[in-house]
């Protein structure tokens, strides 16, 4: 995802759109429109690429592979066997056909995906513009205060509108019935609508950008426990959250085409509050403010690890969080997923691990996971220098007696230590709720071992982040690209039975999905040796680089 | 330290991103204890030139010295003697003013905190204050303070009054000249002439990444033209053909003359003598102001206005490249 759309050059080329409108009778709307669109077509490109290419490469993975109804009649069995995976993937109904399979597939992917693709449109529209002062510039001019968030609903909707046809279209060419995958994908864009306009609405209730993704994401998380709750247990808990609405519609069961109302409406509801906060607020308001703080700084707070931590916290801590939450309920599931793969070999192997035991196939297959949250974090957390520079606290940092090396160096310790704390804590949350679901105390060494293993894996993509950053901070998309395939083949490399040298791009591969299986010390010993030289490269190009570059 | 070393001294400077020469050949001199004003229009390559001589950039060319060493290998250790503040101030919008104080305070060799207390009164900042909360001038004042309080050889200070306002720009000024009696150098780069006028002793003058001139305003006047007005009992004969009068204009005002002419500041002696022959009744005589010397400078081309636009913009996306 990249985050140029608010950088300078950008900024520069803004004025220069507004002459061709001001003409138009339409005024405002039309302007926002256009802005909106100038700023945003590239990341909206990208989203729009990356999450069909997703489905489309799900679907033809699927479609080659279960090409026989007695292979998906096999699947359906396993997957369906206890409730278990229903938490993960939800409880697809209708599994039992090539759609079916699909949706269960990609179910944890479009679960925070197409949330996060409308949260992310519209707050970089919205709240962010407004925080940089772009959009007092806009209101300037003839835009009604309303406008701006009505354009981004539209360009977000818009944008939400292509990729669902697109994902309609890709699953119709790989034999979808027609009528079912025009259903699932509307139920998905619902979705994405949804948490657009509650991005929309945080949009002006908080005064900073952060804010507003912090408090979606919130509400998207409770959205996935209440579903899994509600679909393991089989209540109407699951009706409660945005992500049983589109589960609900079952597209390749009894099709409810009404249930798309649910999120309609909802959505409606809620860009219609925005909208009318929107047109009543002052300019830079919020109804959740910071107050004051202390005048000066500890000593830690000076010392250039201090602020490093200052600055990483609010990243680690979040993605820990995810971690967390994501491991209870797997460990608090340990039991019913290890009956469930002991009663059905095929599950196990559908998720990746061919276990003699099945709890630690659990085990493996949650540490996985755990290692896309984990990576996700290190590359995030090393674009975060790339911010500090483009924003131009970098060069005040350096102004002093400050060395590169020391900053890069603070930087890398904090990056990594809280590579390591989400790691740590994760495993540890696994292993005690995995123990205590099985009553066996010897599962917490065992999490946190397989937890371990990862961190050469972990560091290789760190390391490759630092190095882009290090070499040219224009090509750290380069590093988001290589989690997109890590994070792909971690998900669904081993359901769709990719071929080896594809599953070997991935670092995580080289691990050996412990604790199944011995420990490859040699492969994380190589693993190791090549994250060192990452950060290596990443100190020596640092310190010949110029500073400031975007 | 020894007082024939320079402080700053930069020559024949070029700096080339990509395809745009951003500084070509540029030279700056600046000698102990000296205010100097670094002055050219926007995109002229003043930024660009203080961060190859910070070491945040490498030069192309040319030789860049900072207190007689090289700031490309050496800059922590040169850094330690000067405090810098930016032309785009950016500080950690989570930490409060006076968090930011101290964490850029860290980064100086000492600070003087009875300073950083008056300074912190002076510029009226609530140090309390999350940064994301200030706003622009604010956020340049948390800056400010930072650098005069620490213990320095030399500020670097690259537009420093942009967002203050009038009130803060003259305790600003007030601050600088405090600082200058202390010893400490200041290269002030600015494009606002009033600014330097009331500090610098010495100006240079940069053009699309090359000096065009640079000396003591003392100097810079002597080549510019003095207005004079004068209104005389007689008629002061003989003035319009005077060595170094130019723009004449005479009229009889009832019964007095009214003159008006511009002079080479070498010339005036002699003119103000014929003028005293005719008996003054009034006399004003307005030395050029350093705006008549940026205009002389740039205004005789005004076709550069769009080529200076065009490099500003070049120079950002090269910066960004």
């Amino acid at each position: 995802m990249s985050t140029d759309a608010g950088t300078r050059p950008q900024r520069a080329t803004l004025p220069s759109a507004r002459p061709h409108v001001t003409n138009s009778q339409s005024g405002g709307l039309a302007t926002m429109l256009r802005i909106i669109g100038r700023v945003q077509r590239r990341s909206a490109l990208v989203w729009v690429v990356v999450l069909a290419a997703s489905m489309v490469g799900t679907a033809a993975g699927i479609a080659g592979l279960y090409d026989t109804p007695a292979k998906i009649h096999s699947y359906a069995a396993a997957v369906t066997a206890g409730n278990a995976l229903a938490a993960i993937n939800g409880k697809v109904e209708g599994i039992d056909s090539l759609g079916g399979v699909i949706q269960d597939e990609f179910g944890f992917m479009a679960a925070f995906l197409m949330p996060l693709l409308g949260i992310s449109l519209v707050t970089r529209a919205t709240r962010r513009e407004e925080e940089s002062g772009r959009l007092e510039l806009l209101l300037g001019g003839r835009i009604a205060r309303h406008e701006p968030v009505l354009a981004a609903l539209i360009w977000a909707s818009a944008t939400i509108g292509v990729t669902a046809v697109l994902f309609a279209l890709g699953l119709a060419v790989y034999g979808v019935p027609v009528a079912g995958a025009v259903l699932y994908a509307l139920s998905l864009g619902a979705l994405a609508v949804v948490f657009a306009a509650l991005a929309a609405l945080m949009a002006q209730l908080t005064r900073h950008a952060r804010g507003v993704y912090t408090g979606a994401l919130v509400v998207l998380a409770a959205a996935y426990v209440l579903r899994g709750v509600g679909d393991v247990s089989g209540t109407w808990i699951t009706w409660l959250s945005p992500l049983g609405w589109a589960e609900k519609t079952a597209p390749f069961g009894d099709q409810r085409w009404w249930a798309l109302a649910i999120p309609l409406v909802v959505g409606a509801l809620l860009a219609g509050v925005a909208l009318r906060l929107a047109s009543r607020r002052d300019l830079g308001s919020a109804l959740v403010t910071g107050g004051a703080g202390p005048a000066r700084a500890s000593g830690w707070l000076r010392h250039p690890v201090g602020l490093a931590v200052r600055i990483h916290r609010p990243g680690a801590l979040g993605w820990l969080a995810g971690g967390a939450v994501f491991m209870a309920m797997m460990g608090a599931l340990a039991r019913q997923l290890a009956d469930a793969m002991a009663g059905n070999p095929a599950l196990a192997t559908a998720l990746g691990v061919g276990a003699t035991r099945p709890i630690d196939g659990v085990v493996a297959t949650s540490q996985l996971f755990l290692a896309v949250i984990a990576t996700g974090y290190a590359v995030q957390a090393v674009g975060t220098l790339r911010a500090e520079e483009a924003q131009g606290r970098l060069e005040t940092r350096l102004g002093g007696t400050l060395s590169r090396a020391h900053w890069l160096g603070a930087h890398t310790v904090v990056v990594l230590g809280g590579l390591l704390l989400i790691v740590v804590g994760s495993s540890l949350v696994l292993g005690l709720t995995t123990a205590l679901s099985l009553g066996d105390g010897a599962e917490i060494g065992r999490s946190m071992d397989a937890g371990l293993a990862y961190l050469p894996a972990e560091a290789i993509l760190a390391g490759l982040a630092l190095a882009l950053y290090g070499l040219r901070p224009r090509w750290f998309g380069v590093a988001w690209a290589g989690y997109a395939v890590v994070a792909f083949i971690a998900f669904l490399g081993p359901g769709l039975n990719f071929r080896q040298w594809v599953l070997d791009l991935a670092p995580t591969t080289h691990v050996g999905n412990p604790p199944v299986g011995a420990t490859p010390v040699m492969a994380l010993a190589v693993m190791t040796a090549v994250a060192v030289v990452l950060v290596a490269v990443a100190f020596v190009t640092f310190r010949r680089r110029g500073i400031p570059q975007g | 330290m020894n007082a024939t070393v320079p402080v700053i001294r930069i020559e024949a400077l070029t700096k080339v991103f990509g395809s745009v020469r951003a500084l070509d050949g540029l030279d700056l001199l600046v000698q102990p204890g000296e205010v100097h004003g670094f002055l050219g229009p926007n995109g002229a390559g003043k930024s660009t030139t203080i961060r190859v001589l910070l070491g945040l950039m490498s030069a192309t060319s040319g030789r860049v010295e900072l207190f007689g060493g090289d700031p490309w290998h050496d800059a922590p250790h040169l850094h330690a003697r000067l405090a810098y503040v930016a032309g785009d101030v950016a500080l950690w919008p989570g930490l409060t003013g006076g968090q930011c104080l101290d964490v850029l305070g860290a980064t100086h060799a000492r600070v003087d905190e009875q300073r950083r207390a008056d300074l912190v009164d002076r510029f009226d900042l609530d140090p309390t204050k999350r940064v994301r909360d200030y706003s622009k001038g604010n956020r340049q004042k948390v800056a400010l303070i930072a650098a005069l309080a620490a213990e320095a050889e030399l500020l670097v200070l690259d537009e420093p009054t942009s967002g203050l306002d009038p009130l803060m720009e003259a305790a600003f000024q007030q601050c600088v000249r405090e600082r200058r009696d202390d010893g400490v150098t200041v290269l002030l780069s600015s494009h606002i002439m009033g600014e330097v006028e009331a500090l610098a002793d010495r100006v240079s003058i940069i053009r699309r990444g090359r000096t065009v001139t640079s000396g003591t305003l003392a100097d810079l006047r002597r080549h510019t033209r003095t207005t004079v007005h004068a209104v005389t009992v007689g008629d002061p004969v003989g003035l319009a053909d005077s060595a170094g009068v130019a723009d004449h204009q005479s009229e009889q005002r009832g019964e007095l003359v009214d003159s008006r002419f511009t002079i080479d500041a070498d010339d005036l002696d002699a003119v103000i003598g014929t003028l005293h022959e005719s008996g003054i009744h009034t006399l004003t005589v307005t030395p050029p102001s350093l705006d008549a010397l940026f205009l002389q400078n740039y205004g005789d081309q005004s076709d550069d206005d769009a080529l200076a636009d065009a490099e500003a913009r070049d120079e950002r996306l090269a910066a960004s490249r």
